[in-house]
């Protein structure tokens, strides 16, 4: 019978208690490794999360954008502008697509009501503008088709304008003046909200306010009776899931690039691409710091190979000893990986336990969004214990092939 | 009585650099069960060597060796220690205790290698310890201790496992004659209870307290044999 597993811990542990000071210098390594794995992993998987909020709060992943695209030449010839008919074209052709919205934006202007007055963007908008953007109405209703067809006078305001225009009082039913139009209210919208990532914002802590000073009203009303100068600057799609999107964007772009004569005079985008794209970016990144924290790995595991190499050599006679009593090739090995594991383990425990401490500063003082999950855990101990495993096999290796004559000769 | 040691022509050949040296040539010994036996011989006559191999810390480059009824000449490392462990209790001139541990712990470390659960250790070893007349001290690590004392944990630790063979080398060498002749004593009474006792020597007031007194001289047994 050999000792077993946990009598080699067992001796490990009161060998690591016995030297204190060589042990915590030999962890330090560990720690500082196992700490940045820690920290790099909370802030990748933070910034993932912050991506995909902001994808999900700006319609999610099935979102598909037709934008100008900025890098073509426009001294080539040709305006990245849609005409009311082309987007009725292209809405045609796109049957599949879950939703379908083409909208316009003016310069802010005064929206009256009364005698008081708001600074707000008006947009003209399809009815599928609240399933693009994922937004809902907080009262009334939102613009339909009818609205669309009939160039109906009709206006959702945002959820600012209306508290500024009309304070506590329901502005449905009520009329307004823009640009000397009068519109009826038929609905407010939900306030949108997001937190303000990466220190407050000098005007709002809410990342989305904009949107709540927006007003809407039909895209055919804006184009014929309060602005008929306008263009549409580009229009947005839903897929019916995030898979379909890549098609979908696919599609768009064939459209469009016919429409305008080859001529690529809009960028389309989908959101799901761009998040793989992102998600890409932050792999790299995240790649480069895991590999830093691997190589502190990998020098403090060579430090504690030495130091557990010198160790032996010092206590050659009391190996000696323990063979002379019984102790196998196999108990002398276990011994002493044991305590290298043991040495790499509890570097893996104080680096999770600093790295926790500096994922907390960093997530309040940099206003990163950090997110630490039970999964890094277990990376790290698993790390940990792996590098105690690999670096101690060669120290142990030695210890056991001591011959028992000799190791008790050793002064 | 059964032999409980027998050696027939042992060899052992050690390499120092290029040239070849012969520490043992062709040795036969027979001890019984229960004999006390020294074992006399000037540096440089190969006892350590006979020694080492009687106490299977190596291995003959020639030759049978036979313990307790087994043959160990052919053993491999692993199979050694288990002997080591069971049948063998070592008593060194150096006492070669752990210094990190206490007497208790110290007194522990063969039953350990045994895979004895650690209820059946303490109360083991604290017999022993209690046999060797050091009770009131097991908490205390070997340098509290005198020298004298602290061959007495090593004998402790040594008849633990109840052994087949005590094997002693020089174990007065570094105790005064004192402290000397208590152990010498503690090995009579051992020898007395029936154990067997090797004590590898040069002290003929040692020698004195065998039964009979190996000699051995430049690898081969001598024929002066005391107690024939």
């Amino acid at each position: 019978m050999a000792i077993s597993l946990a009598e080699s811990l067992q001796v490990g542990l009161s060998d690591i208690l016995l030297r204190k000071v060589r042990s915590v210098v030999t962890i330090i390594g560990i720690v500082l490794g196992v700490m940045s794995i820690m920290v790099v992993l909370a802030i990748v998987n933070g910034m993932n999360k912050s991506t995909l909020d902001w994808m999900g709060e700006r319609g999610g992943l099935t979102k598909v954008e037709v934008r100008r695209n900025w890098s073509y030449d426009f001294s080539r010839g040709g305006e990245a502008t849609f005409t009311l008919r082309e987007i009725r074209q292209i809405r045609a052709l796109v049957p599949e697509a879950a939703a379908f919205n083409a909208q316009s934006q003016l310069q802010p202007q005064e929206l009256q009501y009364g005698e008081s007055g708001f600074v707000c963007s008006l947009l003209g908008v399809y009815p599928d503008m609240i399933k693009v953007e994922d937004w809902a109405v907080a009262s009334g209703r939102f613009l339909n088709e009818q609205d669309v067809e009939n160039f109906n006078n009709a206006i959702v305001l945002g959820s600012t304008v209306a508290s500024e225009l009309f304070g506590q009082r329901s502005p449905l039913g009520e009329s307004v003046t823009f640009a000397g139009q009068r519109l009826v209210v038929v609905g407010v919208m939900e306030p949108k909200f997001m937190a303000n990532q990466g220190g407050g914002s000098a005007f709002s802590d809410n990342a989305l306010e904009y949107l709540n000073q927006r007003a809407f009203v039909p895209l055919s009303t804006l184009l014929s009776k309060i602005a008929p100068q306008e263009r549409i600057g580009g229009f947005d799609l839903q897929a019916k899931d995030p898979e379909a999107a890549r098609e979908l964007r696919r599609k768009v772009n064939d459209i469009v690039l016919n429409l305008k004569r080859g001529k690529a005079l809009f960028s389309v985008e989908s959101a799901q691409e761009q998040l793989e794209q992102i998600r890409r970016s932050t792999m790299i990144f995240s790649a480069v710091f895991v590999l830093i924290a691997v190589i502190s790995l990998l020098v403090g595991g060579i430090v504690i190979m030495n130091i557990m190499l010198a160790s032996i050599k010092e206590r050659t006679r009391e190996i000696g000893v323990r063979l002379a009593v019984g102790a196998r090739r196999r108990d002398i090995f276990l011994q002493f990986l044991m305590q290298t594991v043991l040495i790499t383990g509890l570097g893996g425990i104080l680096g999770i336990g600093s790295g926790f401490a500096v994922i907390n500063a960093v997530g309040s003082y940099l206003q990163l969004q950090v997110l630490a999950s039970a999964r890094m855990i277990w990376v790290a101990l698993l790390v940990s214990v792996g590098v105690g495993l690999i670096f101690g096999i060669l120290p142990a290796l030695r210890a056991s092939k001591l011959d028992p004559v000799r190791a008790l000769r050793e002064e | 009585m059964a032999d409980i040691i027998w050696t027939k022509d042992l060899i052992k050949d050690y390499e120092l650099g290029k040239v070849k040296v012969r520490a043992l040539n062709g040795v036969d010994v027979t001890i019984e069960e229960g004999e006390f036996v020294a074992v006399m011989g000037p540096s440089g006559s190969g006892k350590s060597t006979l020694m080492h191999i009687l106490g299977c810390l190596d291995r003959p480059s020639a030759g049978e060796y036979h313990l307790d009824g087994v043959r160990v000449s052919e053993m491999d490392r692993n199979q050694l220690a288990v002997v080591r462990n069971r049948k063998i209790g070592f008593v060194f001139q150096s006492f070669n205790l752990l210094p990190h541990l206490n007497l208790l712990k110290n007194v522990e470390l063969p039953l350990m290698y045994a895979g004895l659960g650690q209820k059946n250790r303490t109360r083991k070893a604290r017999e022993v310890i209690e046999s060797v007349g050091l009770s009131d001290r097991w908490r205390h690590k070997p340098a509290e201790l005198s020298g004298g004392q602290r061959q007495r944990v090593a004998i402790a630790r040594a008849i633990v496992n109840n052994p087949a063979i005590l094997l002693a080398d020089e174990p007065t060498g570094n105790l005064d004659s004192q402290a000397g002749g208590d152990i010498l004593e503690i090995f009579s009474h051992l020898h007395r209870q029936g154990n067997t006792v090797i004590i590898v020597t040069h002290d003929q007031a040692v020698a004195g307290r065998a039964d009979r007194v190996i000699h051995i001289m430049d690898g081969r047994i001598g024929n002066g044999d005391l107690a024939g």
